[in-house]
């Protein structure tokens, strides 16, 4: 049957032909490869809310949580066991992993890529990227010490090398400056309401700037004093004012436009993992302080704020704890208006507290009982306490009130009543920073060891351990260090 | 068995049209060993042109011409017979078994069937039989224990579970290592996509290549290598199922009807062991929260809140518990309910229902299957039920002008609810096992019972919307959750091909085959909206407003719709040069298109509902939720050519090349070639005639090379900007902030310069059959080395961003495969058969990328599963307790409870050892009984249950004396010297129940086992007892799968299948996952 098939030869030339055809056709039918989900560009003015948002979100959860406790606000709950590492000063590597990315990979990055945009008329989103940055690398060196600085966030280096705290500090100082300059540039576009910080109010970006340059300098008043001076005593001859308000985002009731704290609550399951820590509740009390009531919330049939002693969770097992009021964001009831709660990357008693402070040790002008006694009613005032009666009993009568400072006789005694005083300001708060100026001041002198760890520790936190991430992929990482060995500025 | 390699092979050898004739001879063709039809034989004119095939029922009809002189009846696997022609127009005939031949017929890449001795790789083929004789509804976890080489897992076992099917381990670091699942010539899609509202709370929702139906199935060849493979690309650079699906036969005398039916009752195969002898509560702590002792006597709480048995020893006391309901709490006896997990569970059911019509006409063959298969699992109540609809279409037509043409279609539909699992909202099993041990579940199983449920209405009548009743403050009731929280899927699936086949002369041969895969797979997730206060009027002393129970609630939408089209053209060209030698060349073009849009969208993550138990995105309180909106489009246009040469029908060799271009890789890069080749070596034909000839029947040496390029996902060449979205852990920030709108940079950082990924394979193998095939040996060596891996390495995030797309990494996988088959038995009425495998993987990561150690692939509670250099693919890494040299545990000389080590710390693959099967097959007359053992030795899994059940002081391991306990074979550190140590003491409770402790490590367990796998017996009516009934042919059987496990001594806990993530990449992880079930039941296959 082997028919000689004539079509035969001219099928096989056919065959060849649309292969060809294919194969000329085939770079446009391969071309599809353009990303439909995603953007490669976008408007550098996109970039600053991300950055802002990651900065809030890593100063009110994360280091919330860390400070809280660790400035003893707060202990871990009975009922729960999310924050154990924490009071147990056992916190793991990972657990430092997220605040880490989320300073450097979103706060950082997104700043960064804002300042070396190429487009024109952008120099006050770009001064206010610099102002975001300088404020992030401060809570990112305050939390770890040395830290990448210069070769950091840059795509094509995967091993940044660490910075020393001080030169962290000298370029905090230097971005803050850059972003000053930027701002005082005429002709500029307005980011306006892409700024969540201001809405783009350019004369309260100067006064934040101005301030974080004080509270940077004061950081150094212990490890480099004449700096320090030198330092402040230049942020006053600008001229310009320091804040007079809060800076922070306003959080709304809608998930995910929450406070973070509340929604990492919601996300565990609003299980009570924070509570009343005795530390501070006693001298709240000690104090006739009524702001307890509002940091804190009384159990039912209760009137008093019940608190334990930090780390004692197991030993009160089944005990009924006052939990943080939704005013500071750690509550779990949806009741509390907790989601409405406002992170503090700044507060105005913060700002009065640093000039008073700045006044006490003599670097700076200003009348160190007016601005302390401003700090305590703008405290009040933040806490919702209106009441001037209940402010002037406070002021009058209070133990680590005004009557301190007044006993006060040396700089060093001013300086205690005035960071204890800050202390209670930032009870929920500002853990982070309460904890951060512990740290530096050792005050207030009444934080006792954690009962929580093994029997026989006597000292208390004095950084965060680095992350997983750095010691597993940063080739350049220089090493664990203890969470007990203080950071530079501390020594 | 040959009989339906047989059915496939028919179209094949079909001859030329006949000529004009005389007469028709007809008659059926039957096994002599067992009376059986014989489908496909070859049914030849001796002396003159035609010939015919017969039908799956044996039957033939063959028009005789003039000059033909006889028939010649032929047909792989028996001994061909000729009978001359004589006066009668019937001529029946028995053929005899040819052991000697092993002719067997292989379906190989692109659906290209060769012989199995021309072949250079391992292609082991198992057929319909022991693919449905354990009756179980997935066909990949049919396989287990029948091939060696292949490892596969299989979760719950419950019908919609997951398999994972991996062939000679991993190769990819990051992307996927399950093997290619091919139908009909087809690639169909299997992803696996783990639902559920967090990776803390997955659920199993399965894994498409499960969609088929065993039924429908006719063979499955496994081609493990690359070599196998290389034909389709580079999709199966980690080897290919070929599955064929049934088709009926030319010439069948009538429609075969086929009926086939199995009931199926399933069972919790593996649960914890509990301890018995605690209750709910805890000690009672002292001032410093320590055990108190009064008069020599710990004293404990009651509470009867709690979830932990660490309560007082049971004293049979008969005391209230619970919430005081209208004044009044429940009384039970303080002891232990023992079976109380075990009789939450009932018996599962299920029925698998298939109908078939197979047949043809002359020129044209037909299969039609419809399927149902409907389950109802082990959990109460209707919450884990898994509907399965399909149909299936296969037909094929000559067409006079040398012209055929097939077509193949199967639609599916699924509708099923899935158990939730891990430790969210819904996860039953998490609520279950922290059931204090004196508590009965079954007793809280009725809803309206005041004292069990949220909502409840009390003795007067009065309504309690907002108030729950149920005992547990930190628990909720397990039925409740079942009833409440809703995981539905519904698949709804079409996947088939046309194809066309000209063929001009006796030497060409061309034909085309478009294919189409499409799914639309929709998820509704439910969880409900509430808010309780305990309904307890104070009388308990406990229960205060402060044990809320609330839940904003949610709704959650996720949509995937897959589309896959497949475009082959392949134009095969044949020569004999002389009488020794022959060859072929086959030429093609592969196109094709995958297509994928993924929707998910929720409710509001903090508002969740605003109407309770009104499921719809409308309800969502405040912006609904956007979690996903992606689509995706990738192409590949493949040339491929496959040269195969013949030398005596002893000799075969085999060389492939493909040039493949893709659209997800820079244009620079995006084209690649990769050629393999193979030669396999029949050196028993030289034999044949000497004495060795007498024992050796069969022997086969071969080898191969191989290279499989391939690709990478879609859009991965540029660092695109994404909406802002801040995770804090578990909460997150999302833009837009109210009306602010925010991007942000892709942490994952895109490459334009990558490149293919290269796997390598290298095999060497042999058959051997003895004493005429009544032992075979199938043995295997190979080594895959894949290089180039594109990965998604993790970078140090100070660099501001997290990943970087990378060409780097080594992954290699040796081992050894070993088949063995005899049948030691074998006379008229009885056989016994027996097989095993044996298969040894070793897995190594040679290298990632200069300056990167590991690359984490998912992980659970501080417990992660990575590819580490040095290390297996798939290694544990975590915080574990400290040793010392001398491995004792390390503690602290205080708190007497173990240190951990100063970092996470290498603890094990998930990879067994080895792992082996051994089946028999057992027939006397119409009877036959088979059973199939398998085993993996030597792997680790990470068991939450564990964790849980310590916590909970419901596990064994927490029984016995807890208080002053010494930790077994444990020292403390001074200065640097171990001092083993004999006083310093901890209790139990302070250990487990908290959980900075119980580092990750300590729940890592030895995943050994054996498995007492399948086992099924069926009786086969003959035809002289189905004379008086219409039944063609009448079977029935009793099955069962997954039957026994034999664990190791320390896996207290769990089948060490089960698997949270499905069929993906991080195994081994039983986050609480879904238990796994035994399955039994009886089948019931007729024809008519």
């Amino acid at each position: 049957m082997r028919t000689k098939n004539i079509y035969n030869p001219k099928k096989l030339i056919l065959l060849v032909f649309i292969g060809m055809i294919s194969l000329s056709g085939c770079k446009k039918f391969l071309d599809i490869n353009q990303n439909p989900n995603n953007p490669n560009t976008v408007d550098p003015n996109l970039l600053l809310p991300t950055a802002q948002i990651a900065i809030s979100q890593v100063v009110g959860n994360s280091l919330q949580v860390y400070g809280g406790m660790w400035s003893q606000f707060w202990t871990q709950g009975p009922s729960a066991n999310q924050y154990k590492p924490i009071d147990l000063y056992a916190p793991a590597n990972t657990d430092s992993d997220r605040p880490w990315a989320n300073l450097y990979s979103k706060a950082l990055i997104n700043s960064q890529l804002i300042i070396e945009n190429k487009g024109s008329n952008l120099e006050f989103l770009k001064g206010m990227a610099y102002l975001t940055k300088a404020y992030s690398f401060q809570i990112a060196t305050d939390a770890f010490g040395d830290i990448p600085l210069g070769e950091a966030l840059h795509a094509d280096n995967v091993k940044p090398k660490y910075a020393a705290q001080e030169l962290v500090y000298d370029s905090i100082f230097n971005y803050i400056d850059k972003g000053v300059a930027l701002l005082s540039v005429t002709g500029s576009n307005n980011p306006g309401a892409q700024d969540l910080f201001f809405q783009g109010d350019v004369a309260k970006w100067k006064a934040f700037a101005n301030t974080l340059k004080l509270k940077a300098y004061l950081r150094l008043s212990k490890v480099n004093p004449a700096k320090a001076s030198a330092g402040i005593a230049a942020v006053y001859a600008t001229g310009t004012p320091f804040l007079t308000q809060d800076v922070s985002i306003k959080y709304t009731s809608v998930g995910g436009n929450d406070n973070p704290l509340y929604n990492e609550i919601v996300a565990l399951g609003r299980a009570q993992n924070l509570v009343a820590s005795s530390t501070v509740v006693n001298q709240f009390v000690a104090n006739g302080d009524q702001r307890r009531f509002k940091f804190f919330v009384l159990r039912s049939g209760q009137t008093e704020i019940t608190s334990i002693p930090q780390g004692s969770y197991n030993a009160n097992a089944g005990k009924l704890v006052s939990l943080p009021a939704g005013l500071v964001g750690a509550n779990p009831s949806t009741s509390s208006n907790a989601a409405l709660a406002p992170v503090k990357l700044f507060s105005s008693s913060e700002s009065y507290f640093l000039q008073a402070e700045a006044a006490a040790r003599g670097w700076a002008s200003g009348n160190v009982t007016t601005l302390f006694t401003k700090g305590i009613t703008e405290s009040f005032t933040a806490t919702g306490i209106t009441d001037a009666t209940v402010i002037s009993n406070y002021l009058a009568t209070a133990k680590d009130g005004p009557l301190a400072l007044a006993a006060a006789v040396t700089p060093e005694a001013k300086v205690k009543a005035i960071i204890t005083q800050k202390y209670y300001a930032m009870c929920g708060f500002q853990g982070f920073e309460a904890w951060t100026e512990y740290r530096r001041t050792g005050y207030p002198d009444f934080l006792v060891v954690s009962v929580a760890p093994p029997t026989g520790t006597t000292t208390k936190p004095q950084r965060m351990v680095y992350p997983n991430s750095e010691a597993i992929y940063n080739g350049n990482f220089p090493g664990n260090v203890d969470i007990f060995t203080p950071v530079w500025w501390a020594k | 068995m040959k009989k339906l390699i047989l059915s496939l092979f028919v179209f094949l050898s079909i001859a030329a049209a006949a000529l004009a004739q005389d007469r028709t001879i007809t008659g059926t063709v039957t096994g002599k060993d067992d009376g059986q039809p014989i489908p496909g034989v070859s049914v030849k004119l001796r002396g003159a042109q035609g010939g015919a095939q017969t039908g799956a029922d044996g039957k033939y009809a063959i028009k005789v011409t003039a000059g033909a002189t006889g028939l010649d009846f032929s047909s792989i696997g028996y001994v061909t017979q000729y009978v001359a022609l004589k006066a009668g127009n019937v001529i029946s005939v028995s053929l005899a078994g040819d052991s000697k031949s092993l002719g067997e017929v292989v379906v190989t890449a692109n659906s290209i069937k060769r012989e199995k001795r021309t072949l250079g790789y391992s292609a082991p083929t198992i057929k319909t039989a022991e693919l449905t004789e354990g009756g179980n509804p997935s066909a990949i976890t049919s396989l287990t224990g029948k091939v060696a080489g292949v490892n596969i897992t299989s979760t719950s076992n419950t019908p919609g579970s997951s398999s994972r099917i991996v062939l000679r381990g991993g190769s990819s670091i990051s992307g996927n290592n399950q093997a290619l699942i091919v139908v009909d010539g087809v690639p169909i899609d299997n992803s696996t996509t783990v639902g559920g509202a967090s990776d803390l709370a997955s659920v199993d929702f399965g894994n498409r290549g499960n969609d088929l139906a065993p039924d429908d199935i006719a063979s499955v060849t496994v081609l493990k290598g690359p070599a196998a493979a290389a034909l389709f690309g580079s999709r199966a650079s980690n080897g290919a199922l070929i599955i064929t699906t049934k088709s009926g036969s030319k010439g069948a005398a009538k429609t075969d009807i086929t009926l086939t039916t199995s009931n199926t009752f399933s069972s919790v195969l593996k649960l914890p062991e509990f301890q018995n002898e605690y209750g709910q509560g805890y000690y009672t702590g002292d001032d410093v929260g320590k055990p108190l002792l009064v008069n020599g006597v710990y004293q404990y709480t009651n509470d009867p809140r709690e979830n932990g048995s660490w309560g007082g020893p049971f004293t049979g006391v008969v005391q209230p518990w619970g919430q005081a309901i209208d004044g009044v709490r429940q009384q039970k006896a303080y002891s232990a309910v023992k079976d109380n997990v075990k009789d939450f569970f009932k018996t599962g059911f299920a029925t698998d229902n298939n109908l078939s019509f197979s047949g043809g006409g002359d020129k044209s063959t037909f299969y039609l299957g419809l399927n149902a298969l409907n389950s109802d699992g082990p959990y109460p109540g209707k919450s884990d039920t898994f509907n399965k609809y399909g149909v299936r279409f296969n037909g094929t037509a000559d067409f006079s002008n040398k012209f055929s043409a097939g077509v193949s279609f199967n639609y599916v539909n699924i509708n099923s609810n899935n158990v939730g699992g891990g430790q969210g909202n819904s996860s039953v099993l998490n609520n279950v096992y922290q059931t204090p041990r004196d508590i009965s579940l079954t007793g809280l199983s009725d809803l309206t019972n005041k004292y069990n449920g949220y909502g409840y209405v009390d003795g007067s009548g009065r309504r309690h919307d907002g108030e729950y009743g149920y005992y547990g403050a930190y628990t909720q009731n397990p039925y409740w959750i079942l009833k409440n929280f809703v995981n539905n899927d519904n698949v709804s699936r079409v996947t088939g091909n046309f194809n066309i086949s000209y063929k001009p002369n006796s030497w060409l041969d061309v034909k085309e085959r478009v294919g189409i895969d499409t799914y639309s797979d929709r998820r509704r997730l439910l969880s409900p909206k509430y808010s309780f206060i305990p309904g307890d009027d104070g009388a308990s002393g406990f229960y205060t407003a402060g044990d809320l129970r609330s839940f904003q609630g949610g709704y959650e939408i996720d949509q995937a719709n897959v589309t896959e089209l497949v475009h082959d053209l392949m134009v095969t060209a044949r020569h004999k040069f002389n009488e020794d030698f022959e060859g072929s060349l086959m030429l093609g073009n592969n196109i094709r298109q995958r297509s994928t849009n993924f929707n998910n969208t929720a409710t509001n993550t903090a508002g969740g509902l605003v109407v309770a138990d009104f499921y719809n995105l409308s309800n969502s309180n405040g912006p609904v939720n956007i979690l996903l909106d992606q689509m995706s489009k990738r192409r590949l246009f493949g040339l491929y050519a496959d040269l195969n040469l013949s030398y005596k029908n002893f000799l075969f060799l085999e060389a492939t090349g493909r040039n493949d271009w893709s659209s997800t890789l820079p244009v620079k890069n995006n084209s690649f070639f990769y050629p393999s080749v193979s030669t396999s070596f029949v050196f028993s034909e030289l034999l044949k005639g000497s004495s060795v000839a007498n024992w050796l029947t069969y022997g086969k040496v071969r080898g191969s090379w191989a290279q499989v390029g391939n690709d990478t996902d879609p859009y991965q060449l540029t660092t695109d900007y994404r909406r802002g979205l801040i995770s804090g852990g578990f909460g997150t920030t999302i833009l837009p902030f109210g009306n602010v709108p925010g991007f942000m940079i892709n942490p994952t950082l895109g490459n334009p310069d990558l490149k293919p990924e290269k796997t390598s394979s290298f095999e060497l193998g042999t058959e051997l059959g003895f004493f005429d095939n009544r032992f075979s040996v199938d043995f295997s060596y190979y080594k895959n080395n894949s290089k180039n891996q594109i990965i998604a390495v993790p970078i140090a995030a100070s660099s501001g961003y997290s990943f970087g797309l990378v060409n780097a990494g080594e992954i290699q996988n040796k081992g050894v495969e070993l088949s063995l088959r005899g049948t030691p038995v074998k006379t008229t009425n009885f056989s016994l058969e027996m097989y095993g495998t044996f298969t040894k993987n070793k897995s190594m990561v040679v290298s990632l990328m200069p300056g990167v150690d590991q690359i984490s692939l998912g992980g659970y509670s501080g417990m992660s599963i990575v590819a580490a250099v040095g290390k297996p693919y798939g290694e544990f890494y975590g915080l574990t307790n400290q040793t010392d040299d001398q491995g004792r545990t390390v503690i602290n000389a205080s708190s007497g409870l173990p240190v951990r080590t100063a970092s996470a710390q290498y603890l094990g693959s998930y990879n067994p050892d080895y792992q082996a099967s051994f089946g028999t097959t057992f027939k006397y007359k119409q009877l036959s009984l088979a059973v199939l053992f398998d085993t993996k030795q030597g792997g680790k899994f990470y068991s939450r249950t564990k964790n849980i059940l310590g916590f909970a002081g419901s596990s064994a391991i927490t029984g016995g004396e807890r208080m002053n306990q010494i930790w077994p074979n444990s020292v403390y550190i001074v200065n640097g010297q171990s001092v083993v140590n004999n006083s310093v003491t901890y209790n139990k409770q302070d250990y487990y129940t908290n959980s900075a402790n119980v580092f990750p490590g300590v729940d890592i367990v030895d995943a050994s086992y054996v498995k007492f796998r399948s086992a099924s017996l069926s009786y086969v009516f003959t035809k002289d007892q189905l004379k008086r009934t219409p039944f063609g042919s009448l079977a029935v059987g009793l099955y069962g799968n997954n039957l026994f496990i034999w664990t190791a001594k320390e896996n207290k806990y769990a089948d060490p299948e089960i698997n949270s993530s499905g069929a993906g990449n991080a195994q081994g992880f039983d986050f609480t996952a879904q238990p796994s079930v035994r399955n039994y039941g009886i089948n019931l296959k007729v024809s008519f």
